[in-house]
Order: structure tokens, then C-alpha cells, then sequence
């Protein structure tokens, strides 16, 4: 059972790489029929990354949010599914040259360490398992508010120069760069506080009264405090423009940064 | 039967010619009506904008120049006009300019969009006037399909090239869509009130116009649809609006950087378009530098539009290969039609071989039940259709050939169709 989720992985990160390999050629050749077949490869790499996280699920009897690698592997995913939605709503190839390429990375990471998790490891927690989940699907949305954050960087120096290049051509309005990360920003919000609910569930039930020292969940607090400065930043200080879009990158970093630190936290605990 | 054009374009004919012979939409109806009159020239189509008058017929070969020339000698009254003004290309040559003049490529400004309408216009009225419905009718069809997939396929109806339009552009690139959005006009001018035109026609919602001299503004506004504004309101609406364009006589700038960062604050960073078209400039172009503002004078949109050019040059060779394939496309069709007479004789003849055989046994076959006698008409029909599939394809393949050695006489004198 384990080999059937290692090669429905592998099967995806070829497709992620035909399709990125497309998207560059149409993007750069302005070519918006030619971003078809890289659509569906995108499509149908998600189908079988989605297929191989439930083998996974159920070869493992828990949702495969336990080892760095299984992590990687599903945020990649999410961050795929996450460029699909934003694709469908506002149809912008170039979005898929800048968000692709992390996606094939952490992909990459998770294939690389083979999906089969450690069965002398106990099991996280239901409540656990779901906090990771909502805050993957979190931190993928947090990635395309950054994606949309570089990619407006780049298009109001185009602007501002006054001398159109390749980029200005190419890539979306700024008016729409900023609504995507707007829109990415706010779920992902959402996102992160559910996963922040699900997680003091858990620790409460597991400590009682002194839960806020647990380094989890320390980690998780701060990952919501950066979400939650960036929405306050927006809306009540109103960055936007270039002030937002560098924002945008260094929370994403930061919660990036936090996830790493975050899933090594996981990893002390299970043991 | 062959496709021909005579025409006179910006390319061959400078204005003052080309007004000479400018129609009424009236008037190229007529005419088209009047060239198919001939005899010589069985369809006819008029295509008269203010940068081109074509005639593309089709009819007997070489004949559509002197029918031309003879049908606007009346319209000329007395004065004429230089025959070197005049184009003319027949078959490939013909269909070819067709495509490329549907698809912008022969315009003045290379993808601009008017063209395609107004061919459509010419091609509607020679149907309504009742001259075309033949090959002809069909190849415009295809000129305006090619014209549609040039446009889907290259970017070459995408970039703005002239000033009032670039600036339109720009609004897409900082805004995404225009709808919903405010533009206010500052003082005026040509190319100012140019602009905002193209800038209404874009989808953007209200439009101020304001002026030093009030009553200007008033009636100005008024040409537009648009409301006047007093100069002293100026401050209070360029927190509003999204776009401005401004374009006043004033000796040094309205609009200083340090009275911009307080409109930018008061706005809560929502962008905002300066477009300054004014020489002296009305804008501080430092302005530029401060974040959400995005500040363009009349050198910068010239800037923007010469890049569009360049790049759109490139496009263009993308849509003149598009342009080629379906000329090659179009041609194999048009040639292989004219076999038509031909293959329309032989299903006549073996049509007609297969009735008399029929009859011929008809007393034997009287007996025969109705489902029998269905049976009979399908064997014998079928026997034929089989016999002129080969035939019949052989004569499409030599008529698009010209290295065949099968003329139309030899397939003629081979099934007796004389």
C-alpha cells in the first residue's frame, strides 16, 4: 500500500513540472491557448496528489500531517488547490510561473522522503491532526497573498518606470494583484484561527489551565498574531500598494518561518 | 470566375485623393449594386472607410479595374483621379489583402479595433443590396473569421498606440477593470478631451470636468454628459476621483508633491492615475515617487505608446503567418470549387443513366413490394455515388493542382458530358 502513494506523488510532480514548463512558455510567449494544457496538467497533478494523501490516510489510519515530509507533501497540495480556485476566478497565467514553483519544491521534499510515516511514532491527536490541516490550508493561502505581493512589486516598478518591459506586459493589473492578496489574506485569516481554536481544544483538554507554555501552541498563537497584524494593517492602517506588498512577503515569511520551527515542535513532541 | 480587388488605401493615396472618393454607405451599395449590373462581375462588395475605398468582386478575370474605373468616372464629375492611386490583385493576392485589411494589419495604426466593424458593415449591406452569394459571400465570412482569430491568438488588438488610448491602458494596468471608476477632466484640449472620451467609452462610471473659467467647464461638461466643477473644489475631489487628466494653461504646477502626500493620506492609499497632457506640465512629476500615485506627462505616454509599437510589430508577424495559412486554406477550396460545373454534370448524367435503366425494367419490376422497390433505389444510387467518389475527388485534386495533367476537357470528353 505504501508504494501506491510514493508513485501517485511522483506522477503529480511530473505533472506539476510539464504544466510550469508550459505556463512559462505561454506566459513568455503571450500565448494565452497554449496555458490549456498546462491547466490540466495542474488539474490532474491535484487529483493524484489529493489521491495519494488518502492513501496515505488510510494505509496509516490518521491524516498524513505527521512527518515533515508528509507536511510538505500537503501543503504543497494546498497550495495548488489554492492557485486552482484563484485561477478559476481571475484567470491569470502568469499567476502560475510565480506560485508553481514553490508548489513543485515542497512536493519534491515530500517524495523525497517517502511518504510511509514512522510506525514506532504515536499518533497525533485527532484535535492535533485538524489544527495542522486548517493551518496548512492557512499558510497556503498566505502564499498566494505573498505571490500576489511579489508579482505587484514587479508591476509597479513597471509602472513607475514609465518604461514597459516584458513584465508589463505580462503580468496582471495591479488593482487585481491587490484584490487577490486581499481575498488570500482574508481566508487565510479565517483559516489560521480555526486551527488556532482546534489547537487550545486540544491542549486544554490535555493541560488544563497551563497550556500556553506548550511551544505548539506558542507557535501557533504567533503564526495567528502575524495574520491578524497583517488584516489590522490593511484595514484599519490601509497598506496597500508597495507598503502592503512587502507585508504581504514578510508575514509570509515569518509564518513560513514559524512553520518550520512549528513542525520540528510536532516532531520533538511525538517522541 | 475569379476573385479580384482594386482599392486605394492610406498606403497609395494621400488624403486629399482619398476624400475625392469617399461614400456614403448609400453610395457603396449603390455602386456595388451597379458593378454587378455589368454582366462581367457576378458579386460585389464596397468597403469605404476614411483610410481606404475597396472594391472586391468576384466574375470574369480581369475585368473588375476597367468596371471600377467606369462606374466612379460618373462619380468624379469631370476631375480624376491618378490610376497609380489605385491597387488591384486577383486570386491569392486578392484574398490575401482582404484577410490582412479585415485583421487590421493593413491599417494606418497596425491591430486598431474599427476595422473589423466596419468590414462587417460592407459585408451586411452587399447582402442587404443584394450582390453577393457566391464564393465571395463566403470568403468575407472568412475574412472576419480570420480577423477573429487573429485577434484571439496574437495580442496585436491589445496595445494601445496612440496617446489618448495609452493612457487608457495604463488605467487598465493600474486599476484591472475601469468600471465603477471616476475620472476628472482639468481644463481642455484636444487630446485631454480625447482621452477622457476613450476613458468614458472604457467602462468608467461618472466624469467631472472642471476649469478656471467656470462657464468653460459648464460647457464642456455638457458636450460630455459629464458634470462641471469649480476649480476651488479641486483639493475635495481628487480624494474621490481615480483618474485625472488635466490639461490647463497654467505657467508652473497645480498639483505640488507636498499637496499630493496629503490627498494620497486622505484617500487611505486608494491609487490614483495623474495624467498630465498639459505643456508646461500641471503635475509635479516627483509625484510619481509616492506610493499609490502613479503620475504620466505627455512624454512618458509617448514613451508607452513607441513600446507598444515595438512590440506589437511583433505580434503582427505572428498574425501575418496566421494570415497566410488560412489564405493557403481558403485558395485550396476556391480552386477545388471550380470543378464544380463539372461534377455537377457528371451526377446529372449517371443520375440520369440510372432513371432511364430503371424505366427500361420497369414493367419487370411492377411486381416488386414497396420495401423491394426501396432496395432497388438504394443498390442503384449507391452503384452510382461509388462510381463518382473517385472521379470526383480526382477532379477537386486537379483543379487545386496546378502541376496536373487532367484538364477539365479530357474529364468532360472521358464521362461524354458535353
Amino acid at each position: 500500500m505504501d508504494s501506491h502513494d510514493t508513485l501517485l506523488l511522483q506522477a503529480a510532480l511530473v505533472l506539476y513540472s510539464l504544466g510550469l514548463l508550459d505556463s512559462l512558455y505561454s506566459v513568455v510567449k503571450q500565448r494565452r491557448k497554449l496555458f490549456k494544457p498546462a491547466l490540466y496538467a495542474f488539474v490532474l497533478g491535484a487529483s493524484l496528489h489529493l489521491l495519494s494523501l488518502a492513501f496515505s490516510s488510510v494505509s496509516a489510519g490518521r491524516l498524513p500531517v505527521q512527518t515533515f515530509q508528509q507536511l510538505s507533501s500537503m501543503a504543497s497540495f494546498f497550495m495548488t488547490a489554492v492557485f486552482l480556485a484563484v485561477y478559476a476566478r481571475f484567470k491569470y497565467e502568469s499567476l502560475a510561473v510565480f506560485a508553481i514553483p514553490p508548489v513543485f519544491l515542497l512536493a519534491l521534499v515530500g517524495a523525497l522522503g517517502g511518504t510511509s510515516p514512522d510506525a514506532s511514532r504515536p499518533m497525533l491527536q485527532w484535535w492535533i491532526s485538524i489544527h495542522a490541516t486548517l493551518f496548512l490550508l492557512g499558510y497556503a493561502a498566505l502564499f498566494l497573498t505573498c505571490v500576489a505581493g511579489v508579482m505587484y512589486l514587479i508591476q509597479e516598478r513597471e509602472l513607475k518606470s514609465k518604461r514597459p518591459r516584458a513584465f508589463y506586459y505580462r503580468l496582471p493589473p495591479l488593482g487585481k494583484l491587490d484584490e487577490i492578496g486581499y481575498i488570500a489574506l482574508a481566508a487565510a485569516f479565517v483559516l489560521v484561527t480555526l486551527g488556532l481554536i482546534a489547537a487550545s481544544v486540544w491542549a486544554f483538554a490535555k493541560w488544563g489551565a497551563s497550556w500556553l507554555v506548550d511551544p505548539t501552541i506558542a507557535l501557533a498563537f504567533l503564526t495567528w498574531g502575524i495574520a491578524f497584524a497583517m488584516v489590522i494593517g490593511r484595514l484599519a492602517a490601509g497598506w496597500r500598494g508597495r507598503r502592503g506588498a512587502y507585508f504581504s512577503i514578510a508575514g509570509f515569511a515569518c509564518a513560513a518561518l514559524t512553520w518550520v520551527v512549528n513542525s520540528g515542535a510536532h516532531t520533538f513532541m511525538g517522541q | 470566375m475569379s476573385i479580384q480587388l482594386v482599392g486605394m488605401s492610406h498606403k497609395t493615396a494621400p488624403v486629399e485623393v482619398r476624400e475625392r472618393l469617399a461614400l456614403s454607405e448609400e453610395g457603396a451599395s449603390r455602386l456595388a449594386r451597379q458593378l454587378t449590373r455589368s454582366g462581367a462581375i457576378d458579386e460585389a462588395v464596397v468597403l469605404s472607410t476614411c483610410n481606404r475605398v475597396e472594391f472586391v468582386a468576384s466574375g470574369r478575370p480581369n475585368m473588375l479595374r476597367g468596371e471600377v474605373f467606369r462606374c466612379i468616372g460618373d462619380l468624379l464629375r469631370g476631375t480624376r483621379i491618378e490610376e497609380a492611386a489605385f491597387y488591384s490583385y486577383d486570386e491569392r493576392g486578392a484574398v490575401r489583402h482582404v484577410f490582412r485589411v479585415a485583421s487590421s494589419l493593413d491599417s494606418m495604426v497596425v491591430g486598431e479595433p474599427q476595422i473589423l466593424g466596419q468590414v462587417r458593415d460592407a459585408y451586411r449591406r452587399a447582402k442587404d443590396a443584394g450582390t453577393l452569394g457566391g464564393p465571395l459571400d463566403r470568403l468575407l465570412a472568412d475574412a472576419l473569421r480570420v480577423a477573429r482569430r487573429v485577434r484571439n491568438e496574437t495580442e496585436i488588438g491589445r496595445m494601445a498606440v496612440s496617446v489618448s488610448y495609452v493612457a487608457v491602458e495604463l488605467a487598465r494596468k493600474i486599476f484591472g477593470d475601469l468600471e465603477g471608476l471616476s475620472v476628472l477632466l482639468i481644463g481642455a484640449g484636444e487630446m485631454a478631451e480625447s482621452a477622457a472620451r476613450h476613458l468614458r467609452g472604457a467602462g468608467t462610471s461618472h466624469l467631472y470636468v472642471s476649469n478656471r473659467t467656470f462657464a468653460n467647464a459648464v460647457a464642456l461638461a455638457d458636450s460630455f454628459g459629464a458634470e462641471p466643477v469649480r476649480f476651488e473644489r479641486l483639493l475635495e475631489l481628487l480624494q474621490r476621483v481615480d483618474i485625472v487628466v488635466s490639461s490647463t494653461g497654467s505657467p508652473g504646477f497645480i498639483l505640488s508633491k507636498r499637496t499630493a502626500q496629503g490627498v494620497i493620506a486622505s484617500r487611505r492609499n486608494k491609487p490614483i492615475f495623474l495624467v498630465d497632457i498639459a505643456v508646461p506640465r500641471d503635475i509635479d512629476p516627483d509625484i510619481n515617487a509616492v506610493d499609490n500615485m502613479f503620475v504620466y506627462d505627455i512624454d512618458d505616454l509617448q514613451q508607452v505608446a513607441a513600446a507598444n509599437i515595438k512590440h506589437r510589430q511583433h505580434e503582427a508577424d505572428i498574425a501575418e503567418r496566421i494570415v497566410d495559412d488560412e489564405v493557403r486554406r481558403i485558395l485550396q477550396r476556391l480552386k477545388a470549387r471550380r470543378a464544380a460545373p463539372e461534377i455537377v454534370l457528371l451526377n446529372r448524367r449517371l443520375e440520369a443513366i440510372r432513371r432511364a435503366e430503371l424505366e427500361r425494367y420497369g414493367s419487370k419490376l411492377r411486381d416488386l413490394s414497396a420495401d423491394q422497390r426501396q432496395a432497388v433505389e438504394a443498390l442503384t444510387r449507391g452503384i452510382i455515388n461509388k462510381i463518382a467518389h473517385h472521379p470526383i475527388r480526382e477532379a477537386k485534386r486537379s483543379a487545386s493542382d496546378p502541376r496536373s495533367r487532367i484538364t477539365f476537357e479530357d474529364f468532360r470528353r472521358i464521362f461524354g458530358l458535353d
